[in-house]
């Protein structure tokens, strides 16, 4: 298969850079695959699980994005997430506590519809991560 | 006399050594930290050109509406990036005065102003003249990260699509180089990209005299429902650029005015021991004089 590069940029740092032949990522129309030899594109990225397939392996990395925009520029794709984790990296912990947090924000919320939606997506991201742990770790 | 003359010379020369010892803490901590702003600054620089680029491919999109409700009200903000501490010479003035010349700018344009102060002496000033303050921030710069920048960034430009901000203006200190660090404004919305200044009106143009672009890019949804979600990271990005710009600025300030604050506190200190050391002198000849003058008596 033929390869492309792919890039995932976070405002910490650069997530991935590398030769991959396919990844799966969720966008705002629901699960897109990308292969190499893509036209233009540009999509919102919504909180959820990447998939990545790297050149000469059979199985596919996984990690857990939240919201931003995946580019496609030139047959090279360019993922700029808010935050990335592989699925090994994932801390279960953390994600259920900030679950939680978000959880009961959005129960308690008579507050300004700004701190609600800002919940809504911390919830979807800490969901996002919960699910790609449990996936990855079932499959072993 | 002499004698408490000398004790006076040497006192002062204590007190300036003390001062000269906290100014040059002060200013090793401050080029220690001015070198973490520097690092901090890069790491999140490929991110936000990345957006950048995209946005502005979008706005140059023959297909893009922009997104904006029409501005009724003539309402602007401000925002004000100082430090949380003085000592670091005209840093702060600079940066307010220049803040202050915007506001008086805006209002003369029509537009009601309120200011979000970011950093302790910024809110202080904005409290003193009493001006609207819509959010204010302080001790912020050091420990900023990205996304707190995006939730803000959010709440702004939610405000600027249902045209309750018209304009949001950004002052702050930019760092040039260690020795120069100049106050600067920058309008973060409307937009206008180098080319060309996105107003509605400069669209309508291009939508109707379709200027020659590079192959079509696919935009899904639809470059408004993408351009929508990057307008919140783009304002974050400048935001947070000008936080930490301003932060290393600040410390690159603190640091040339704390060196030359050690540089006077060691001219200081040299004209005193010169005196002191004359002081001295004198006395010693005094007492020889006294001495000698004591025995020549005695020989009498």
């Amino acid at each position: 298969m033929n390869s492309y590069k792919l890039k995932i940029i976070t405002p910490e740092k650069i997530f991935f850079d590398g030769e991959v032949t396919q990844i799966v990522v969720r966008t705002s129309e629901g699960n897109a695959g990308f292969l190499s030899g893509h036209i233009d594109y540009v999509s919102n990225v919504v909180s959820g699980p990447l998939k990545v397939r790297e050149t000469d392996e059979k199985k596919y990395r996984t990690a857990a994005l939240s919201d931003g925009i995946i580019i496609v520029s030139g047959g090279d794709i360019t993922i700029l997430p808010e935050a990335a984790e592989w699925s090994d990296e994932i801390d279960l912990a953390r994600a259920e506590r900030a679950k939680k947090v978000a959880e009961e924000k959005i129960k308690s919320s008579k507050k300004s519809d700004s701190e609600f939606d800002m919940a809504q997506v911390k919830l979807k991201r800490a969901l996002a991560r919960i699910s790609v742990y449990n996936q990855t770790h079932s499959e072993h | 006399m002499a004698s408490a003359n000398i004790k006076d010379v040497k006192r002062r020369i204590k007190s300036v050594e003390s001062t000269m010892q906290i100014t040059k803490a002060m200013e090793l901590v401050a080029s220690s930290k001015l070198r973490r702003a520097k690092e901090r600054a890069a790491q999140s620089q490929p991110y936000f050109n990345t957006l950048y680029s995209t946005m502005k491919n979008i706005a140059n999109d023959s297909g893009f509406k922009g997104i904006v409700t029409d501005l009724k009200e003539r309402h602007a903000l401000v925002i004000a990036i100082a430090g949380d501490r003085g000592l670091a010479g005209g840093f702060n003035h600079n940066v307010l005065k220049l803040s202050l010349e915007r506001i008086k700018a805006l209002e003369s344009e029509g537009f009601k102003v309120s200011v979000m102060p970011v950093g302790k002496k910024a809110v202080e000033f904005f409290h003193r003249y009493n001006y609207p303050v819509y959010m204010e921030f302080m001790q912020v710069a050091e420990t900023i990260t990205a996304y707190d920048c995006i939730e803000l960034s959010e709440q702004l430009v939610k405000k600027y699509t249902r045209g309750e901000f018209g304009a949001i203006e950004l002052c702050y200190t930019t760092f040039v180089n260690t020795l120069s660090q100049v106050a600067k404004s920058v309008r973060v919305l409307p937009l206008s990209f180098d080319e060309q200044t996105e107003d509605k009106d400069d669209k309508q143009k291009d939508e109707n005299g379709g200027k020659g672009y590079k192959a079509e890019v696919l935009y899904d949804p639809s470059p408004e429902e993408v351009f929508k979600l990057l307008l919140p990271k783009y304002v974050a990005g400048i935001y947070y650029g000008a936080v930490v710009d301003s932060y290393a600025a600040e410390q690159a300030a603190r640091r040339t005015a704390m060196e030359s604050a050690s540089d006077n506190a060691q001219e200081m200190i040299d004209n005193l021991s010169l005196l002191y050391n004359r002081a001295r002198q004198a006395q010693i000849t005094q007492e020889l004089t006294e001495i000698v003058s004591g025995s020549i008596k005695n020989s009498d």
